[in-house]
């Protein structure tokens, strides 16, 4: 499904920010990225997205990631935003949502069934008319997710997705999360959320995958996640007792 | 500088809606065969930041007030004359609907005045030629540019506000609004604008060399370069110390001029005029010595009217509506204006209890 | 509160009251856009001593308050940025024209006064009818009617999402605003030494933000069309209200109504 081979990314002339990373993610897999600040991840994605010149191979659904490809690629992948504010320029959620299937040739009817279903499948129906800038946080994330679902993306990659919400919308997010049944790469420092959420983990340091494997076996590894300037996730850190 | 719809006639306010139009058309041309439709996020995004930098107040050393950022300088040094003017014709639009600030029809003055001056004059005669000339470059690369963008910024701030303030002038004369005698006028305006138009200047040339310094491939026209590592010298800081202590000579000077005239604004505000001032003055004493015109037309009115004798009207050609009738009209014209506010108010309050009588 | 977040207030108060219900809210913009432009074109039009008859146009601001709902204490608060600049204006014009043109009484009224006071109407009434017309129609709606009126994509695009940024930056000023007179509580506004940081960082850090939502908007297969809400559809009532709006502005510009009211009660 997506397939980085000894890619790397450099700005301008300073050190690599990333090295040579290969990886595999199949078809279904939902995938933590995981690291300390700087250490690449949004790099990563970015590099994913086409947003970025990269060296060396990458590949979704075996398409290459290169200019002439960039449609069919995006088409593919979702993304959504750390900053939902970014992420959603139209003026109301409704015309947000629509702005990508209306790009992608659907017919005015076809989008608005399609809207409406993935309001009703995140409970959200009552959020379709209101404006980007008048809804909460919350909303506003949940929103976000909404444009990118209704994309219909066989892949589904998310920044930092439950970052600055409130524990009650954290959970709401991470129930959606848990609810997809498709590819989805995650970058985050919610250690828990990636538990409930992800079966794999990538741990990325200074440009490099150090680990990758089960999320159970990695984020249990407390000398392995010290190391690279992280800790256990809160449920495993023994602090509860 | 904001212009209302009220001080403008509508054939002076849909001229400058063609100027500006035909400005903004030129622009739109232009990005569109440059392939800058890329750019309108951060036209969008700049153009917001323009608005929202409107709503800080910066000290001004020395006084006690503050003063504002010039957005016309800074949307044309981050996007080029074009694209600075669509963003500003937009945040003008957006001042004027949901702030009052301006009027609808006085849009179209509005970005002449403020937009066209402020993004193309400023740009292509003041900030391009600065951006491009050698001076300084003794100094090293950084420390001219930084110099050069101060000067660029000042003097772009109050060449443009000055024209501004002149074309308000201008607009308003032409619009038949204002008793004001034009060099009067002017006499008023431009003044104030200098003073405003340095402040102005010199905020915004204090963010450009911030952003030089960060981010200098932001900014249009300017060297990139790496300097030769000279320490830049210029900073905003001492430039307002220097222009402090201008100012100050040049004011102190001014007002000894002043002091020899004593009545300077009275000199400005009727001298220029002389003729006209005494005209009025004449006039004033005709009223009492009821031998003219004014009289005879009074009389005449007088003749028509049997209600209100007292009432007397100038038999001004023009005020055709000015009789006895129109005002006791214009009086019960209030009358029902207030009696539909008071019937609004009426039915409001019903249908608020009906409502609150329904719920329970 | 600061300045910034006044203003964040002042749109959200615009926002909420045109998201408000009433006849005049569900009147067809292009309706309400064009008899708004009429309506200031004719207040416009009038001489400066037709008192008279601009004093009847106040009906068309008062009656379209009271239908709508909207607050007038709204709109006399919005007044305060550019009334001051046209009572400047006008102010002058009692010292330069002094010729007596109608006596109240014993009392003569110059020219001068009576242009005043026309000018001060002139402003308010204009002011009125642009602020009912945002006050009722939601801005989507306003720019659809843009649209219809062939008013450029890029712009109509421009203003919608200046519009949407506008609130999120100055959010961002309205607390960087808080944030440094809570370091500095002694100043007033910001110190010189800090003149060109304090935007110049809002500045980079919007510059990132733009880049971002270019990319959002390239990963959802943006060719350069922006597809927003289609306007709404005319009901016959809207063509009748703006037929007979402009019918009657026309009128009441050359039929001295307030005169003819006041021979019927004077004779």
């Amino acid at each position: 499904m997506i397939r980085f081979e000894n890619v790397s990314v450099q700005y301008d002339k300073s050190e690599p920010v990333l090295k040579d990373l290969s990886f595999h993610i199949q078809k279904g897999e939902k995938v933590g990225l995981i690291g300390a600040n700087g250490a690449g991840k949004t790099t990563l994605m970015n590099a994913l997205l086409g947003l970025l010149p990269h060296e060396g191979t990458i590949e979704v659904e075996g398409i290459e990631v290169e200019k002439q490809n960039l449609p069919e690629i995006r088409k593919r992948l979702g993304f959504v935003f750390q900053n939902s504010d970014n992420q959603m320029f139209m003026p109301t959620v409704y015309e947000d949502m629509s702005f990508a299937p209306l790009n992608y040739g659907h017919s005015k009817e076809q989008v608005d069934r399609m809207i409406d279903d993935v309001l009703e499948q995140l409970e959200l129906s009552e959020l379709k008319y209101r404006h980007n800038h008048r809804i909460s946080g919350g909303e506003k994330r949940m929103a976000a997710i909404a444009t990118i679902l209704v994309m219909r993306p066989h892949v589904i990659l998310m920044d930092e997705p439950t970052a600055s919400l409130d524990p009650y919308n954290r959970r709401k997010v991470i129930d959606v999360m848990r609810s997809f049944d498709r590819t989805m790469l995650v970058t985050s420092h919610d250690l828990d959320m990636i538990v409930d959420t992800c079966q794999r983990v990538i741990l990325l340091s200074r440009g490099r995958i150090v680990a990758d494997g089960k999320t159970d076996v990695i984020l249990h590894d407390k000398a392995l996640l010290e190391a690279n300037r992280m800790e256990l996730p809160f449920r495993w850190s023994g602090n509860r007792e | 500088m904001h212009m209302a719809d009220a001080l403008l006639s509508p054939a002076v306010a849909g001229a400058m809606y063609v100027a500006s139009g035909t400005a903004a058309g030129v622009s739109i041309a232009k990005m569109r065969k440059e392939e800058e439709q890329h750019k309108l996020p951060i036209m969008a995004v700049t153009a917001a930041l323009v608005f929202a930098g409107q709503m800080i107040n910066y000290t001004i050393p020395g006084t006690g007030s503050s003063g504002h950022l010039c957005g016309g300088m800074l949307l044309s040094a981050l996007l080029g004359p074009y694209a600075g003017f669509l963003s500003m014709i937009v945040i003008l639009a957006i001042q004027c609907l949901f702030f009052a600030d301006g009027g609808l029809m006085a849009l179209g003055a509005n970005c002449w005045n403020m937009a066209f001056y402020g993004c193309f004059v400023g740009y292509f005669l003041i900030w391009r030629p600065m951006m491009k000339n050698k001076w300084f470059s003794k100094m090293g690369t950084k420390a001219a540019q930084r110099i050069k963008i101060i000067i660029a910024s000042v003097i772009g701030c109050v060449v443009t506000l000055q024209l501004g303030a002149f074309s308000v002038v201008l607009e308003t004369s032409l619009s038949g609004i204002t008793e004001l005698p034009f060099g009067a006028f002017c006499a008023l305006m431009q003044p104030i604008h200098l003073a405003i138009g340095l402040v102005e200047g010199l905020i915004t040339a204090a963010v450009l060399v911030f952003v030089y310094e960060a981010r200098p491939e932001l900014l249009r026209e300017v060297d990139t370069s790496e300097g030769r590592g000279v320490r830049a010298k210029g900073s905003v800081k001492t430039v307002v110390i220097v222009l402090a202590v201008v100012t100050a000579l040049v004011g102190g000077a001014l007002s000894l001029l002043a002091s020899s005239n004593p009545d300077g604004l009275e000199w400005a505000l009727f001298g220029n005029k002389e003729a006209g001032y005494s005209e009025n003055m004449g006039l004033d004493e005709e009223e009492f010595g009821i031998d003219s015109k004014v009289a005879e037309g009074a009389g005449a009115v007088q003749e028509k009217t049997s209600f209100l004798p007292d009432y007397a009207f100038a038999n001004n050609d023009t005020a055709a509506g000015t009789t006895v009738s129109g005002i006791v009209g214009s009086l019960m014209v209030a009358g029902v204006a207030a009696l539909v506010c008071f019937l609004g108010g009426f039915f409001k309050k019903r249908k608020r209890a009906s409502k609150e009588s329904g719920t329970d | 509160m600061n300045k910034a977040e006044k203003s964040l207030y002042e749109i959200r108060e615009m926002d909420d009251l045109a998201a408000g219900d009433s006849p005049v809210h569900r009147l067809w913009p292009l309706s309400k856009f064009f008899v708004t432009i009429a309506y200031i074109i004719t207040v416009m039009s009038f001489h400066k001593y037709d008192l008279n008859g601009l004093f009847v146009y106040v009906l068309y601001p008062v009656v379209m308050f009271q239908l709508s709902g909207v607050p007038v204490r709204t709109f006399f608060r919005k007044m305060r940025i550019v009334l001051p600049l046209v009572i400047a204006v006008g102010v002058f014009n009692p010292v330069f024209d002094r010729d007596i043109l109608l006596y109240v009484g014993k009392v003569g009224v110059s020219g001068g006064v009576v242009s005043m006071v026309t000018l001060i109407l002139k402003g308010v009434f204009a002011l009125m009818a642009s602020f009912i017309l945002v006050a009722t129609t939601p801005i989507d709606d306003l720019c659809a009617a843009l649209r219809m009126i062939r008013v450029p994509a890029v712009i109509v695009s421009l203003l919608l999402l200046t519009y949407r940024y506008i609130g999120v930056l100055t959010e961002e000023v309205a607390i960087m605003t808080n944030a440094y007179h809570l370091r500095a509580p002694g100043q007033k506004g910001i110190h010189i030494s800090a003149w060109g940081s304090f935007l110049g960082q809002l500045l980079l850090r919007s510059m990132d933000r733009a880049n971002e939502l270019y990319a959002s908007m390239q990963l959802r297969g943006f060719q350069g069309n922006f597809y927003y809400r289609e306007g709404k559809k005319a009901r016959f009532a809207d063509i009748l209200f703006l037929v007979l709006m402009i019918a009657v502005f026309v009128f009441l510009r050359f039929f001295p109504l307030a005169a003819w009211i006041g021979k019927l009660v004077v004779r």
